[in-house]
């Protein structure tokens, strides 16, 4: 087993298991740990407290008790959260944050209240609205105010040199993250879609040194250890803001002789794609990183004149030569689910094949998957044999 | 001396074997029911088409499967999805067609083909089997009648009453409860067959509604499905004389496009552009059949070797 499986094997473990990495962590270093959720809270401000950031994941177990907290009809991530709480599974969080995109998550953090009536919860809301002249000073103030928030609750100050080094520390790992990415979109490197996953699901729970000593050791053996093996057809996943796709899927996706070589998932690139610029006034930073990312890879839930997700996703389609896209969709994804028809239209008229897959917390019959997605990769290889003649 | 190419489509209640000639014409067909995917009895539909057709496994150029089972037959050279078998065989049985329904045992699908016979885009139930012949099977057995018997006794309503399409198992309780009530058996029978077209136009929907229709699978034998499926849908559908082996014969063409493809190698320059072309057509099984409008105009315009030529002509 190479350095790369090695490594990889070391950031799974940890991917599958937040609670015990967590609980370890704050045995080894005796301080806090801050779940935060998706998408929009700037981590490095909790790094800066001197607590652990923790983007809480969606557990892998069936949801049970939580379904006396929260309807079916919430997406599965939001319906694990709340069951992760009701279970005593973020018991080792000692404060949770959010930055709410999405009227789901704010049910399951009423929720979480209810049944964690002891848990500090804070919510933070930034403008959705990303051109308005206001717009700016309003997400700085709520910067600030969660910065006072943490600080009262680490018992610290959190000076400005502190984030500076967080948001430098962080910056340098979402740089290794990327790198990953850019060897395997240009195929120098065979990386499987569930593999990349773990690389950026482990950077959302783990101290961020520790990731990104890992990290730099795998890039620098990635491309002797991992080198590009037959290409399959090219497809990018897009979807899944919140919570990562079960790995078995993509997986199987692959398994359909597929290669996936680009993504827009929150467990992805979505995740990575944007740096906290250095500016003198660190809070200003976080506040540019907020609408940056949505310049690089827009939300559907933020409002913007100038960018938006079907124009990214085709560019980006083009970029990294994919020749098809597979759309990964939770059930009962609201942001997604009512953007999804802007994303198919664009598509369509641009002739780039497409595949809509559905997503349950609860799996899916993996077969029916399968069938789907071995005919989407042969009808890709059987229209591009004959699209000198069509066109 | 091989001279046949045969097609397997392993279902999850049937297996179809096809067998055809060199011309694409089909020499023996056979379906073997089964009461869940088995290996026996895809051998039992192989044996039985091979011996129909007074040929034996070694006669074979190429044998290609399709279906759920595709993956299980050692003696296939090549496995595909039923969805494009299905498309490949329903225009090859109907060319006009445009959109293809198929239902079988425990799947359904709506699949769009182009004028070229590709797959344009495709749809299946990916939940349940509600709204496929599994979930006729379900409420025949509530309704104790034979499978067979459910089509013409539905066309006999004459009332219409409503029965959920979302779930086999809440429309058997729906039906029991519509007997109680004292509905007749061909009211109620009406309404699973309605309740079999709403989910096929939820299907046809996604993929768009475009004519000719061609409907395969077995349920295309039941005159009642189909005749609440044209009235969903509002246009008419044309079945094929045997509709339950198009994705059999949709995977023998393929491998006869294959052999076709494999052939026209063997005798075109390798700095002929158009037999560039045939290698990524033989590898990607593109259709290749006589007559396809594709292949006709390649065969025309490319400047092949006559030899070649006259070997895709044949």
């Amino acid at each position: 087993m190479g350095r790369v499986d090695t490594i990889i094997g070391e950031l799974g473990r940890i991917a599958e298991d937040p609670v015990g990495y967590v609980a370890g962590w704050k045995e080894r270093h005796g301080r806090k740990a801050i779940g935060v959720l998706p998408m929009n809270f700037p981590v490095e401000l909790v790094h800066a407290a001197g607590a652990l950031p923790v983007v809480v994941q969606e557990s892998r177990v069936p949801i049970t008790l939580g379904r006396s907290l929260i309807f079916e009809y919430y997406c599965g991530y939001t319906r694990s959260l709340v069951d992760q709480a009701v279970t005593s599974q973020l018991d080792m969080l000692d404060g949770m944050f959010i930055v709410d995109h999405c009227v789901a998550l704010l049910g399951a953090m009423d929720a979480i209240r209810y049944a964690l009536p002891d848990m500090p919860v804070y919510l933070a809301q930034f403008t959705a609205s990303m051109d308005e002249p206001w717009s700016p000073p309003q997400v700085r103030d709520e910067i600030a105010l969660l910065q006072a928030r943490l600080a009262a609750l680490c018992g610290v100050t959190i000076t400005d040199q502190a984030l500076r080094r967080s948001i430098a520390l962080f910056n340098h790992d979402r740089a290794l993250l990327r790198r990953v990415y850019e060897l395997r979109r240009t195929g120098r490197i065979a990386l499987r879609a569930a593999e990349m996953q773990v690389l950026v699901q482990s950077a959302m729970v783990m101290d961020i040194e520790d990731h990104a000593a890992a990290m730099t050791e795998l890039v620098e053996v990635i491309d002797i250890e991992r080198r590009p093996a037959a290409d399959g057809v090219r497809l990018h996943f897009s979807g899944h803001f919140c919570h990562a796709p079960q790995p078995e899927l993509l997986d199987l996706i692959e398994s359909c002789g597929a290669t996936v070589v680009d993504d827009d998932l929150y467990t992805g690139y979505r995740y990575i794609s944007t740096d906290v610029p250095d500016l003198a006034d660190p809070l200003d930073g976080l506040t540019t990183w907020y609408f940056d990312r949505n310049n690089n890879v827009p939300c559907s839930t933020r409002a913007q004149k100038t960018v938006d997700w079907e124009s990214y996703l085709v560019a980006a389609v083009a970029a990294d030569r994919s020749e098809g896209v597979v759309t990964l969709m939770p059930k009962f994804c609201e942001p997604h689910m009512l953007y999804f028809p802007e994303l198919r239209k664009a598509l369509l008229d641009r002739g780039i094949p497409h595949l809509l897959l559905e997503t349950e917390h609860e799996g899916l019959a993996l077969e029916t998957v399968r069938v789907r997605v071995e005919a989407f990769v042969e009808t890709i290889k059987r229209r591009a044999a004959v699209a000198p003649e069509l066109a | 001396m091989t001279s046949h190419v045969m097609g397997i489509d392993f279902g999850s209640t049937t297996a179809k074997a096809v067998i055809i000639d060199l011309d694409g014409e089909i020499v023996a067909a056979r379906v073997s029911h089964m009461g869940a995917v088995s290996d026996q009895a895809v051998k039992e539909a192989v044996a039985d088409v091979l011996a129909a057709a007074g040929l034996s496994q070694s006669d074979m150029k190429r044998t290609v499967s399709t279906g759920y089972g595709r993956r299980m037959l050692d003696i296939a050279d090549k496995n595909f999805t039923e969805i494009t078998c299905h498309a490949r065989g329903a225009i090859a049985m109907v060319p006009e067609a445009r959109l293809v329904i198929d239902i079988g045992g425990q799947d359904s699908k709506a699949i769009a083909v182009d004028a070229s016979g590709l797959v344009v885009q495709f749809a299946m139930n990916d939940r349940c089997a509600a709204g496929t012949g599994k979930f006729l099977e379900v409420l025949a057995r509530a309704m104790e009648i034979s499978l067979d018997a459910m089509g013409d006794t539905a066309m006999q309503a004459t009332r219409e009453l409503k029965i959920s399409s979302m779930c086999a198992t809440f429309a058997e309780t729906e039906v029991i409860s519509l007997r109680a009530e004292g509905n007749s058996k061909p009211d109620v029978l009406g309404a699973v067959h309605a309740a079999i077209a709403n989910r096929t136009l939820g299907l046809v929907s996604r993929v768009g509604k475009v004519g000719p229709v061609v409907m395969t699978g077995g349920v295309a034998r039941n005159r009642a499905a189909v005749h609440h499926i044209e009235r969903a849908l509002g246009l008419p559908i044309i079945l094929p004389a045997d509709p339950q082996v198009a994705g059999a014969l949709g995977a023998a063409l393929i491998g006869l496009d294959d052999y076709r493809a494999e052939q026209a190698r063997q005798v075109a320059a390798p700095e002929d552009e158009d037999f560039a072309r045939q290698m990524v057509l033989g590898g990607a099984c593109a259709p290749a059949c006589k007559g396809d409008p594709v292949m006709a105009r390649m065969v025309a315009g490319s400047s092949m070797t006559a030899g070649r030529r006259a070997l895709l002509a044949e």
